[in-house]
């Protein structure tokens, strides 16, 4: 009954909106070919690297983009089925074994899973690593206007430069502030010493509150586009993703700005996402997915995605591999005694989801 | 001949109509009654653990429905803040947009017929562009003037989106005007302002009110402008709905959001359509 109202949507999308069905859709009427399906995130592959495993393999990368874990399991929950691989963030591979969507991986396909760092294996979301291969990481940080913030004097290494009013007030309206529940009560629970995982709600009100201290000292909560804003001059702090910072910090040199974007890990630690290669059950070749995995294993394709969007790389042999103005910033590669300071963001129940989400309305609204 | 059959009978004329009309109400069922209804029930369900909803039954077989959602939705003002707040901006929209687009439209009614077309290609012309390019393009003209992410920079982007909408109908309407009317209105000695406030304004009034629905209606449920051009306050019931169901999985939650959303949007549209029933209703008796 559910597959036929699936089937029924699915046909009723690929008339309305051929872009969006899944390539589940479209797949049962075409003869069996080899083709690996890819749902990823957008540039995390190279097109040369994608030419490259497909000479090497004799088959066909496909691949589809999501721009965040949500869409691409709200998209999964809906039923699509054919992708032969994700690669999702920790908290969304938890959800992913839990409800039983993945397949385990077969390691012995895995000849080059040793050049992964121990650091970056057996996390919480997949002791043992049964299902995940880990391909990149980035962390949430501060970017900013190198030559401005110098001219302040204000400091770059601490969560206190966007919570704190006597910072603030000489940045007021430069500032920006990721538009997420999770990442900026994250970030005000690491500022204030409490576990971003807390079970207090005293300490997310304390959140709260920081939050709502230092929001008339914002210029705006966003996702987007603070990179260009930091690229081309508009704020000269915000709160977001290390790959972002990256490239704005490219952007800014390309176009030839006075000034530098920089970005920093804040001292007190800040949120980590890992993203791995894990094989749903919905896909029909994961003999390819093994290939693939193992060929993205291999160093110096590994390196590709440090190389092109400035993400940390756990691959050990990559690094030989990636350019050495990106693989000595410890701002991407973060030292030892800054990755034990890392958090993870771990998927809450749906009561604490909806307090949370009453405590960040208010936020909004306040 | 075809022209002689086709007044028909009044039965050939009904089974036409059907055939007309069915695919539209065809359309309507499936893709805005049923996911009403959909919603209408999500909106009793209980979140699930990984976002989307539980199980519809219980362990034990009984239906697990509660009214959880509302007792939260409505026990404190803060949902209906953001939605008052979302009519405002509605409003003040819709009203800029009437402003902005009535002398326009009908400037190009009174335009040579031959110009008028070409004028027309030019409302419709920023069409050609992505709405979300359109709006960058706007970050880049309101960075520097220091107005962006400000409320003032989130009622620019919605006038601008929606502008087409209200001048489209407005000019379709105005167009059609018969232009002695309004010579026997001056031969009756009216001025200019009389002319247009007792002749062409009540002549407009139904383009002046599907513009006002083309306009209000989607604004009250857009995200993607507050999103991009507000600031750290002006965050609309769209936003807020969106965040619900991506960001937080809380599908009930927005559903009955969002249900609040179509109910307010619905009593408005029936108080409007009431209301221009009376109006004419009152005509005829004044006849």
């Amino acid at each position: 009954m559910r597959r036929g109202i699936r089937t029924t949507l699915c046909v009723a999308l690929l008339a309305f909106l051929p872009g969006l069905a899944g390539p589940g859709c479209s797949r049962t009427e075409r003869p069996p070919e080899d083709v690996l399906y890819l749902y990823t995130w957008n540039n995390y592959i190279s097109d040369e690297t994608a030419a490259r495993f497909e000479a090497q393999c004799g088959c066909k990368l496909k691949q589809d983009y999501y721009s965040d874990n949500e869409e691409m399991l709200a998209k999964l929950e809906a039923g699509a089925v054919g992708y032969d691989l994700l690669v999702p963030t920790g908290n969304a591979v938890d959800t992913l074994i839990r409800q039983d969507a993945l397949r385990p991986l077969d390691k012995a396909l895995l000849p080059h899973f040793g050049n992964l760092k121990p650091e970056t294996l057996d996390r919480w979301f997949d002791p043992g690593n049964r299902y995940s291969v880990p391909y990149a990481f980035t962390i949430t940080l501060i970017g900013y206007n190198v030559e401005r913030l110098q001219e302040l004097g204000l400091p770059t290494d601490t969560w206190a430069l966007i919570f704190e009013p006597r910072y603030l007030e000489k940045i007021r309206g430069k500032v920006s502030v990721l538009n997420s529940q999770r990442e900026l009560l994250a970030a005000a629970m690491i500022h204030l010493g409490y576990s971003v995982q807390s079970a207090e709600p005293a300490e997310w009100e304390a959140a709260r509150d920081v939050i709502l201290r230092a929001k008339p000292y914002w210029a705006t909560f966003s996702n987007s586009t603070y990179i260009k804003d930091l690229a081309v001059g508009n704020l000269w702090v915000a709160h977001g993703y290390s790959c972002d910072m990256f490239r704005a910090r490219e952007d800014a040199k390309d176009a030839g700005r006075p000034f530098h974007v920089g970005f920093t890990t804040p001292k007190e630690g800040a949120v980590l996402a890992l993203d791995s290669f894990v094989l749903h059950k919905g896909g029909r070749r994961p003999d390819l997915a093994h290939k693939f995995i193992d060929f993205m294993l291999d160093g110096a394709n590994a390196a590709d995605v440090s190389n092109l969007i400035g993400a940390g790389n756990p691959n050990a042999v990559a690094q030989a591999a990636i350019r050495p103005e990106i693989a000595d910033d410890p701002a991407i590669f973060p030292a030892p005694a800054m990755m034990s300071r890392m958090s993870m963001l771990r998927d809450f129940d749906p009561h604490v989801r909806r307090v949370l989400s009453r405590l960040w309305t208010e936020i909004k609204v306040r | 001949m075809t022209r002689r059959r086709a007044p028909g009978t009044p039965r050939s004329e009904r089974v036409v109509k059907w055939v007309v009309s069915l695919p539209p109400a065809l359309f309507l069922v499936v893709f805005f009654l049923v996911p009403s209804l959909i919603m209408v029930l999500a909106s009793f369900r209980l979140p699930g653990e990984f976002g989307g909803l539980m199980p519809l039954r219980a362990a034990d077989g009984s239906l697990d429905l509660s009214l959880d959602t509302y007792r939260f939705l409505f026990g404190d003002w803060i949902y209906g803040e953001i939605l008052l707040k979302s009519l405002l901006v509605a409003g003040l929209t819709t009203a800029l947009c009437l402003l902005l687009a009535y002398p326009l439209a009908l400037l190009i009614a009174l335009s040579p017929r031959r110009h008028r077309d070409f004028m027309v290609l030019l409302v419709v012309l920023p069409f050609a562009a992505n709405f979300l390019i359109r709006i960058y393009a706007w970050i880049l003209l309101l960075g520097p003037a220091n107005v962006l992410y400000s409320p003032f920079a989130v009622i620019i982007g919605m006038v601008y989106v929606h502008l087409p909408f209200m001048i489209l109908p407005l000019y379709t309407n105005l167009e059609k005007h018969d232009a002695t009317l309004l010579e026997a209105a001056q031969d009756l000695g009216a001025p200019r302002w009389t002319r247009f406030w007792r002749v062409t304004w009540p002549l407009s009034l139904s383009g002046v009110w599907s513009g006002t629905a083309l306009v209000f209606i989607p604004v009250l449920g857009m995200f993607a402008i507050p999103e991009l051009l507000g600031g750290t306050g002006d965050i609309l019931i769209g936003n807020l709905i969106k965040e619900q169901f991506l960001d937080n999985r809380d599908w009930p939650l927005g559903s009955s959001l969002s249900l609040m959303l179509t109910v307010m949007v619905l009593l408005l549209a029936g108080s409007a359509v009431l209301a221009g029933r009376r109006r004419r209703t009152l005509a005829k008796g004044a006849k």
